[in-house]
C-alpha cells in the first residue's frame, strides 16, 4: 500500500551514484547497465535495494533489462501492483 | 646456487634461483613498506585498542587494525564486491607489482601466478550475514555474499584486476597460510614450471564473530595495564597471549635469470621451505615438529644449520609457542642458538593469522636490506626457558646478516619455515 509519490528513477540513480561513486546528473534512463559495469549479480543486489525502499517484491525480474529506464519501468510496475489492492492479488502468484 | 641457463619456458630438472623483485605492505606499523620497516626499526607498536561500535561486548578490545581509506585504492563499484581480506590484499598486489615494475606482456601474463594464504578468508561478509539473518531476522541476504566470503577470492581478484593468468591457488593453514603459499610459489618458479607469482597473504578477522571465537580459545593477551600497545610480550616471562592483528603482504618471487633478462632490482632470494605437521594435537605445538621443519628448509636450501645469521621467530607470545619454539631452535642449531639474534616482530604488529608470515618474510628482507634488526619489544621480565637472543633491547645492526630463517608454526600443526638471502648474492 505504498503512497510514496518518489520517482522510482530519481531513486534508482540516487542509489548508483552512491555506490559508483557517480555524479547522479550523469545517469540518464539510457544510460546502459554495462556501462556502469552492473552485471546480472550487480543488478540483483540493486533490485534488493529497491525493493526495500518501495515496499516491493520483485518475483520474476525480466531477463531483459539493458538500461537504468528499463530497471525503473519494471519496478514502477511493482509499485502499481503494491498500491492496487485487485493488481497486488492478482499478481500473487506465488 | 649455481645460477641456472634455462630459459624459463618449459619445465626444467635444474632447478632455479627465486629472486624477490618487489613487496606490497598493508599493516597495522604502516602501509607502505617504508612506513612499516621505519616502525619495526623505532620498535614502535601498531597494537592498540579496538575502535569499533561492537568493542564494548569484547572480553578484549586489544588488538592490531589497518588504517588505511581502502576506498582512495579500489573504486567503489568494484569495493562493494570485496570483503576487507581482499581489499587488503588488492592494495598490496598494486604496490607489490609497482615495486617489481612488472610490465607484462599477454604470453608473460600467463606465466604469472598468484599464490595467497588466508585463514579466515571472507570473514566479515559471514558475520554480517549471521547477523542480519538471525538477529535483524532478514529473508535473505546480499547476492555477492558467496563471492566475498569464499577464501580464494582475494587471490581471483588479484589475478583479474592484474590480469595474471597463470596458476591462481590460495592456501589455507591457518598461521602458517601466507609460508606456505610462499614456499609453494618457491618450488613452482625453481621447478621451471612459472616465470613470476605474486605470493603472499591477507587477513582481516577483526569482526565480532571472529573475535568472540578467539576470545573462547583463552590464547588472546590480556590487556597491560600500564599501555595498550605494549600487551603483545613475545618470549617474556609475563607473556600472556597473542594480539590479532590484520593486514596483507604481498612479495613478487620470480625466476632469477627472468628478473636479470628484463633489468629488475632484486631485493632478495628465496633459498628455502620447509613444511611438516605436528600431529599430536590440534592446538599444542612439538619441539620436535618445529625443529624438524627447521631442518627440512635448511635441506632444501642446501645451508648448514652454522649459515643462517638470524632468525624472524613465530614469537606469538602465547606461553605454549615460545617456550617450544626456543627450544626446537636449540635442537636445530645447539649452543650457536645463543649468537643467533632472534625478533618477534609480532610484538609490534600483531599476529596476522594467514598474513603473518608474508609480512615477516617483508620484515626480514628489509632488515637486511637495510642492515638493521628490529627488536623485540616489550621484553622486560625474562623468562629462563626463553633464553636466547631475542634483540631486546632495541634495534641493532644487521651488519653481516646475509641469511636469514622464517618461522610460521600453525594451529592444526602445518609448520613452515623460509629461509631468505639478503640481495644481490650473485652466486
Amino acid at each position: 500500500m505504498s503512497t510514496d509519490d518518489t520517482s522510482t528513477f530519481d531513486v534508482l540513480c540516487e542509489v548508483i551514484a552512491k555506490d559508483h561513486g557517480l555524479d547522479p546528473e550523469t545517469l540518464t534512463p539510457d544510460t546502459p547497465l554495462a556501462d556502469l559495469t552492473i552485471d546480472s549479480l550487480a543488478l540483483i543486489e540493486l533490485i534488493f535495494t529497491l525493493e526495500d525502499r518501495f515496499s516491493v517484491v520483485a518475483d520474476n525480474v525480466p531477463a531483459d533489462l539493458p538500461t537504468l529506464g528499463s530497471v525503473a519501468e519494471y519496478i514502477d510496475g511493482l509499485r502499481r501492483c503494491a498500491s492496487d489492492p485487485d493488481a497486488a492479488t492478482a499478481d500473487a502468484s506465488e | 646456487m649455481t645460477p641456472s641457463s634455462q630459459m624459463g619456458s618449459t619445465p626444467s630438472r635444474t632447478p632455479k634461483r627465486v629472486a624477490v623483485t618487489g613487496f606490497g605492505i598493508v599493516s597495522p606499523l604502516g602501509n607502505d613498506e617504508d612506513t612499516f620497516f621505519e616502525a619495526l626499526k623505532a620498535g614502535r607498536s601498531g597494537v592498540r585498542r579496538l575502535d569499533a561500535p561492537f568493542a564494548g561486548r569484547l572480553a578484549n578490545k586489544i588488538t592490531a587494525p589497518v588504517d588505511l581509506d581502502v576506498s582512495a585504492h579500489v573504486p567503489a563499484p568494484k569495493l562493494r564486491m570485496l570483503d576487507r581480506f581482499s581489499q587488503l590484499a588488492l592494495v598490496a598486489a598494486h604496490q607489490a607489482m609497482a615495486s617489481a615494475n612488472l610490465q607484462l606482456n599477454a604470453e608473460a601474463r600467463a606465466r604469472t601466478g598468484v599464490f595467497i594464504g588466508t585463514g579466515y578468508g571472507g570473514g566479515h561478509i559471514i558475520d554480517d550475514g549471521y547477523h542480519a539473518l538471525y538477529a535483524d531476522g532478514a529473508t535473505r541476504l546480499p547476492p555477492f555474499t558467496v563471492l566475498m566470503a569464499m577464501q580464494n577470492a582475494a587471490a581471483a581478484w588479484i589475478g583479474i584486476e592484474l590480469a595474471l593468468s597463470g596458476p591462481n591457488l590460495t592456501f589455507s593453514t591457518a598461521c602458517s597460510s601466507s609460508a606456505v603459499a610462499i614456499g609453494e610459489a618457491w618450488r613452482r618458479i625453481r621447478s621451471g614450471e612459472t616465470d613470476v607469482i605474486l605470493a603472499g597473504g591477507s587477513e582481516a578477522p577483526l569482526n565480532f564473530g571472529t573475535l568472540k571465537a578467539w576470545e573462547a580459545l583463552r590464547t588472546m593477551a590480556s590487556e597491560d595495564p600500564n599501555d595498550p600497545a605494549a600487551s603483545c610480550k613475545p618470549f617474556a616471562r609475563d607473556r600472556s597471549g597473542l594480539v590479532l592483528g590484520e593486514g596483507a603482504a604481498i612479495l613478487v618471487l620470480e625466476d632469477w635469470e627472468h628478473a636479470l633478462r628484463r633489468g629488475a632490482h632484486i631485493r632478495g632470494e628465496l633459498l628455502g621451505y620447509g613444511l611438516a605437521t605436528d600431529n599430536e594435537h590440534i592446538t599444542r605445538p612439538t619441539i620436535d615438529g618445529q625443529a624438524r621443519t627447521m631442518q627440512l628448509a635448511l635441506e632444501s636450501a642446501g645451508l648448514p644449520a652454522a649459515a643462517i645469521d638470524y632468525i624472524n621467530a613465530h614469537g606469538t607470545g602465547t606461553q605454549a609457542n615460545d617456550a617450544t619454539e626456543t627450544a626446537a631452535i636449540k635442537q636445530v642449531f645447539g649452543t650457536r642458538a645463543y649468537d643467533i639474534p632472534i625478533s618477534a616482530t609480532k610484538s609490534m604488529h600483531g599476529h596476522l593469522l594467514g598474513a603473518g608470515a608474508a609480512v615477516e618474510l617483508v620484515a626480514t628482507l628489509l632488515a637486511m636490506e637495510h642492515g638493521i634488526l628490529p627488536p623485540t619489544i616489550n621484553l622486560a621480565q625474562h623468562d629462563p626457558e626463553c633464553d636466547l637472543d631475542y634483540v631486546a633491547d632495541g634495534a641493532r645492526s644487521a651488519r653481516g646478516v646475509q641469511i636469514a630463517m622464517s618461522n610460521s608454526f600453525a594451529f592444526g600443526g602445518t609448520n613452515a619455515v623460509l629461509v631468505c638471502g639478503s640481495a644481490p648474492r650473485n652466486g
